[in-house]
């Protein structure tokens, strides 16, 4: 998308944030140098609510919801609903027995609970191709806001953003500052929010709360047909409605980076509490996404241009910043909300790179490669291992042919196909074998894959098992397929469900 | 809870763990807390989109729930797109007080 050349006040206001949060992480540096875990002094259950929060948020929720709510209405709420319901599941079927088995990565608690270090191996395996899938999606939101503010071409702003998220990574990483995730969720929300009530201000909507009063706007739209329509199915069936809420959801519960966030609390109970404050505030970005995309149709409505499905589809990724532009705001005001996106995708993919790159050097180079290899020398690959999945990255990210959202919902058809099942029967059934938790994998794998993959070649199949909403069918499959080898195989060890009865599941 | 957890040094213990046969005791009571917020979760979530299916009068969905104004919404976008975080937020409230419960009442049991 070339642009009319470089923002200044954004370009200014990304630099300032950045060296203003390495600053605060340098400040709240610990003295061991956790390489990524939060640690320090207590803060209390809303402030680790905050914590997942800023775990959690990414361009996906940041640029990607907005983007689908612009295009397709109501399927937004697909991913609304699916990526706050999934917490639930994660608390009520999950959370506090993971944290009791002291496991920190999915690969450890797979070789704890399995025994076996061909599913750890699988398990890491898929814990870097969701790592790959997700940062896709991140890595693409990086470079349209990239080439938004600095007036470059898409590949050009995709080698430059890489460039600047790997140079802060270093930095941060050299000087030892530690990411202060309070700090960080308090930036993105106001990001997010303030610019979003001078929006519906300049409009002429309710702007003290616009998440409450955004209703108008909407009925308003409606009212003209050839804006959106708000029939509930009208850009997707309620079958792909429902597999895809379904599967962000399961996905939500299996993905690795989700679940390491139950570690880093000194007490479960603590831990449990502080996803009732996490979803809260998940949930003011999420009521907040669709105000964006409504009241951006409201602003085009009042500029001549007309809009065909191609145009929209290159815009909406990018819909929040044009609100802005398109109500009227001034370009430092609009820098907001693009330095908040920015921030949100840095952190995301920091954090899954380093999830990845643990789940090789750890997983796979340790276990299989080079079992001699010291604590130094696991740490070198490691690094070195980052490197090259952002690299990787880059590549698959230099022609995504989908929206933001909808590549991260492929990451999570994978967690949800694959180690959702593996944890849920882990954890609620003591008879599962590794055998059958390794034939679960690979079903999931394939079902996945063969959805992504085969689904534009074979005709129907792609109506029932869409790419990007395959744990509907999969999750349920691949839990049967996991039972059924379990049943023929022998049970695990009395060891270890007598772990599982007597520690995991105590009161 | 008449139930009392088994003694710890049996020649033949119990180490069934069943989400559809759950121990009695602390494990079975905390499952069927956890039966009662799955099933109000479900309900919530794809139920109100099953309810959007039959009561349709139009291929794309239009009833008389999605001419239903409430808040200034239209009903189906004020369900899925507000009110269903908020319930979300009560499930996980409410899961969180029974388990507090429990844990408080076999923790002074043991």
């Amino acid at each position: 998308m070339p642009s009319e050349g470089i923002k200044l006040a954004p370009a200014l206001l990304l630099a300032c944030i950045l060296a203003l949060s390495l600053l605060v992480g340098l400040a709240g540096r610990t003295s061991k140098g956790a390489y990524y875990l939060v640690s320090g002094p207590s803060v209390g259950r809303a402030g680790i609510g905050a914590a997942i929060a800023s775990n959690w948020m990414s361009a996906a929720s940041f640029l990607g919801i907005a983007g689908i709510f612009y295009l397709q209405g109501y399927m937004a709420f697909a991913y609304v609903v699916g990526w706050t319901g999934g917490y639930v599941l994660l608390l009520i079927l999950m959370a506090a027995q993971i944290r009791r088995f002291g496991k920190y990565t999915a690969p450890e608690f797979v070789e704890a609970r399995y025994d076996s270090p061909v599913a750890r191996c699988l398990a890491a395996t898929i814990t870097i191709l969701i790592t790959l899938i997700y940062c896709t999606a991140q890595y693409k939101g990086i470079a349209l806001v990239f080439s938004w503010i600095f007036g470059l071409d898409y590949t050009p702003s995709l080698l430059l953003g890489t460039a600047v998220g790997i140079g802060y990574l270093v930095l941060s990483g050299t000087l030892g500052a530690s990411r202060n995730q309070q700090f960080q969720y308090g930036i993105l929300i106001l990001c997010f929010i303030i610019p979003l009530m001078v929006i519906a201000k300049n409009l002429g909507y309710f702007w003290i709360l616009p998440q409450l009063g955004y209703g108008r706007a909407l009925c308003e739209l409606g009212q003209a047909p050839h804006h959106l329509s708000l029939a509930p199915w009208t850009s997707g069936t309620p079958y792909e409605w429902i597999a895809l809420c379904f599967t962000l959801m399961v996905g939500t519960a299996g993905l690795p980076h989700v679940l390491s966030r139950f570690y880093t609390v000194p007490n479960l109970r603590d831990a449990r509490w502080s996803v009732v404050w996490g979803i809260f505030f998940i949930g003011l970005l999420y009521w907040s996404a669709p105000v964006y995309a409504t009241l951006a149709r409201i602003a085009q409505g009042s500029t001549p241009s007309p809009t065909d499905p191609e145009a929209a589809r290159a815009l909406a990724d990018l819909i929040v910043l044009k609100a802005g532009e398109w109500a009227g705001l001034p370009s430092w005001l609009i820098g907001i909300i693009a330095v908040g996106a920015i921030i949100a995708a840095f952190s995301t993919v920091t954090g899954l790179l380093i999830t990845g790159a643990g789940a090789f050097s750890y997983d796979i180079y340790h276990r299989l490669i080079n079992p001699a290899a010291d604590e130094k020398k696991r740490m070198r690959v490691a690094k070195g291992a980052t490197l090259v999945l952002a690299l990787l990255v880059v590549v698959l990210a230099l022609n995504p042919p989908w929206l933001i959202a909808q590549i991260t919902a492929v990451a999570f058809a994978l967690a949800g196909n694959t180690l959702f099942p593996v944890f849920l029967l882990g954890i609620w059934w003591d008879r599962t074998t590794k055998q059958g938790a390794i034939a679960g994998m690979l079903t999931g794998l394939a079902v996945t894959f063969g959805a992504l993959l085969l689904g534009p070649l074979v005709p129907g199949l792609g109506i029932i098992l869409p790419a990007t909403s395959s744990a509907l069918i999969g999750a349920p499959l691949v839990i049967l397929v996991m039972i059924g080898v379990s049943l023929v195989t022998p049970p695990p060890s009395e060891e270890i469900r007598r772990f599982l009865a007597e520690e995991v599941h105590a009161p | 809870m008449t139930d009392t957890p088994p003694p710890r040094p049996t020649p033949n213990p119990d180490y069934r763990v069943n989400f559809f046969r759950p121990r009695p005791g602390y494990l079975r009571q905390k499952v069927r807390y956890t039966w009662v917020l799955l099933i109000s979760w479900a309900f919530f979530t794809l139920g109100f989109q099953f309810l959007l299916l039959l009561t349709q009068d139009t291929p794309e969905g239009d009833s008389l729930i999605t001419e239903t104004i409430l808040f200034g919404f239209p009903l189906h976008y004020w369900f899925s797109g507000q009110f269903l975080i908020v319930w979300f937020i009560l499930l996980c409230f409410l899961f969180n007080l029974f388990v507090d419960h429990l844990t408080r009442i076999h923790r002074q049991r043991r």
